[in-house]
């Protein structure tokens, strides 16, 4: 998160150039879904691929999908913002690199030795892909916040001192306030990566869109690689739309 | 606490001492001053001379290492800090007012923070943006960044003055406008002063501010060690010290001209003539000096009656016609042995 995209965030304008780039990623993907409909409905579809591609199927996988993406960044808020907060304060200044490192190993680490490290420490299924992701997704929130929480104006923090606030209301009413669109910027970025990275979950039989791009591969029907892969990448981008909407209505007013 | 009477407390330091630790020398090294209720001190000095620690030491903002304050007789260091500071208003130079609060959330928030009800604290917003010149119903639900710098500093001010306290430390809250804008504040502050009788420190390294706006100045010099604590009228007449002097810099009696008015000279009672150069009362000696430099006269008119060269030279204590007798103010400036004030005037006039 640069001061940039946090400047850029500031003068972006509420209305009409804001409002179509608000419509152009629904109409795309409504556009890309319809193509792939299209583009199945007109192929001869083997005993394999239909039973891939059943409405109950997909609408499964989906949900399994989504479930996971957020309960994971639900996970990771819970834990990313608050050792963001306390990896920022100055007193802290010598614990801060060991979150960070702590952090950026989760990240660092490729997700699938992750995944299977935890399949032994946990067995498989759905919370053993909730560890990995929740693992690969803390660095950006955790990041994103104390960048935040560390660009405030420490005239700001003077003056409220001076006002006489204590230091848990500086950090609730002026700094944490001031730090939301950084911390949202990091959330998003969160769920974007987590969406994409929700495909290994199929590895340890944590359902997903994984299943179809895996099942795909392995019985060699394309078609149910494609859709697999191209249903992840939409919900990816609606995920980021969401986002950007969330993004526009938290921000404070006035910054 | 303190703030029973909000017309202002007495300010007391006593052997006020702070010691980073790690540095060689107090960068605050025992610093006694009484602050009379109800007045105006300016801190003046050099940058890094300890000014502004004195001052935030007042609000424990910089914790004192040894030392004694009290303000109302009461012993700020028994004190808790935040609700010590509930009680003092404070501006500095940066405004620090919050962005993404409106104009009235930023000056409520003490009166929150005191647990005043919304009711009172909406009053009380109003009637401050109304004190410093702001419409309230024009600025009241904006945000800082739709303000102009003036207008920021004049929020700032209010936002100090929200929960009248008796008591208010600015750190150059003008510093940051253009000349302009300051003068204008500086100004509307001066009246707002002479109305509320805060006792105010003020911290500037503006010896012209300090001299608009101090009813007392205390000059400070490295480590806080007060140089000179006087009025601006006796500090300019009777600088303490070289260091006292080269702080005024080379114009004192200039300086001293633009403290007095117009109207607190005796003026001849005779009637001006018509063709004389007119100025109205409450204009100050200096701006009477320079008209009558800008037409070449030793006079001018007054509603009063006619304002000679000579009254002003009597109004700051120096004789017009001794020619070699050099005054303690001028010796202080060291000036050119034998030029009269007259020309030293002039001269002046021309830096």
């Amino acid at each position: 998160m640069t001061t940039a995209t946090l400047r850029a965030g500031r003068t972006r304008p509420f209305g009409r150039v804001s409002g179509l780039r608000h419509v152009i990623t629904p109409v795309i993907l409504c556009g890309v879904l319809f193509a792939l409909y299209a583009w199945i409905s007109a192929q001869n579809l083997d005993s394999i691929e239909s039973r891939s591609l059943t409405r109950e199927f997909l609408l499964a996988k989906a949900v399994e999908h989504v479930q996971l993406t957020f309960l994971a960044t639900a996970l990771v808020v819970v834990v990313a913002i608050p050792l963001g907060v306390v990896a920022s304060r100055a007193r802290n200044r010598l614990i801060a690199p060991v979150i960070l490192t702590v952090a950026n190993l989760g990240q660092a680490i490729p997700c699938i030795g992750l995944l299977v490290l935890c399949t032994f420490l946990l067995g498989v299924g759905f919370q053993t892909a909730l560890v990995g992701l929740v693992a690969y997704a803390v660095l950006p929130v955790l990041r994103n916040t104390m960048v935040g929480v560390q660009q405030v104006d420490p005239a700001l923090i003077e003056a409220a001192r001076g006002m006489g606030m204590t230091r848990g209301q500086v950090l609730r009413r002026v700094e944490l306030k001031l730090a939301v669109p950084a911390i949202l910027a990091g959330l998003r970025t969160a769920l974007v990566l987590t969406v994409g990275v929700a495909t290994l979950g199929a590895f340890v039989a944590a359902g997903g869109f994984g299943e179809l791009i895996i099942n795909g591969l392995k019985l060699n029907r394309m078609p149910v690689t494609i859709v697999g892969a191209v249903l992840t990448a939409c919900i990816a981008f609606f995920i980021d739309w969401l986002s950007g909407l969330a993004e526009d209505l938290l921000k404070p007013r006035g910054i | 606490m303190f703030d029973r009477d909000t017309g202002g407390a007495r300010i007391e330091l006593r052997a006020l001492t702070k010691h980073y630790p790690g540095q060689p020398a107090p960068a605050v090294d025992h610093v006694d001053l009484d602050i009379p209720a109800g007045e105006l001190v300016v801190f003046v000095g050099p940058s890094g001379c300890g000014k502004t620690t004195t001052m935030k030491m007042i609000n424990r903002l910089v914790e004192p290492t040894s030392g004694e304050i009290r303000i109302g007789g009461e012993d700020v260091l028994s004190l808790h800090p935040d609700e010590l500071r509930r009680h003092i208003g404070y501006a500095i130079q940066q405004v620090g007012l919050f962005p993404h609060q409106t104009i009235g959330q930023n000056i409520g928030l003490v009166p929150k923070l005191l647990g005043w009800s919304a009711a009172r604290t909406a009053e009380r917003v109003e009637e401050l943006l109304t004190l410093v010149n702001l419409e309230p119903s024009a600025f009241h639900d904006r945000y800082p960044s739709q303000l102009s710098g003036g207008q920021q500093q004049r929020v700032g001010v209010a936002r100090a003055l929200a929960a009248d306290p008796p008591v208010m430390l600015m750190d150059e809250p003008f510093g940051a406008t253009d000349p302009i804008t300051r003068e204008h504040l500086q100004n509307e502050f001066v009246k707002l002063q002479k109305q509320l009788r805060k006792t105010i420190i003020f911290v500037t390294h503006d010896f012209e501010e300090a001299i608009k706006l101090g009813d007392r100045i205390a000059v400070l010099r490295e480590r806080s060690h007060i140089a000179q604590y006087d009025t601006p009228a006796n500090i300019l007449a009777h600088p303490a010290d070289d260091y006292v002097a080269g702080f005024i810099g080379q114009d004192a009696t200039l300086k001293r001209l633009a403290l007095l008015r117009v109207g607190d000279v005796e003026c001849t009672q005779q009637r001006g003539s018509a063709d004389m150069p007119q100025i109205t009362s409450d204009a100050s000696l200096r701006e009477a000096l320079d008209v009558m430099l800008a037409h070449g006269t030793d006079r001018c008119g007054s509603p009063s009656g006619v304002l000679t060269y000579g009254a002003l030279c009597e109004a700051v204590g120096t004789e017009p016609a001794s020619a070699s007798e050099p005054t303690p103010a001028s010796a202080a400036r060291k000036e050119p042995v034998g030029a009269g004030p007259a020309t030293a005037l002039k001269e002046a006039v021309r830096r």
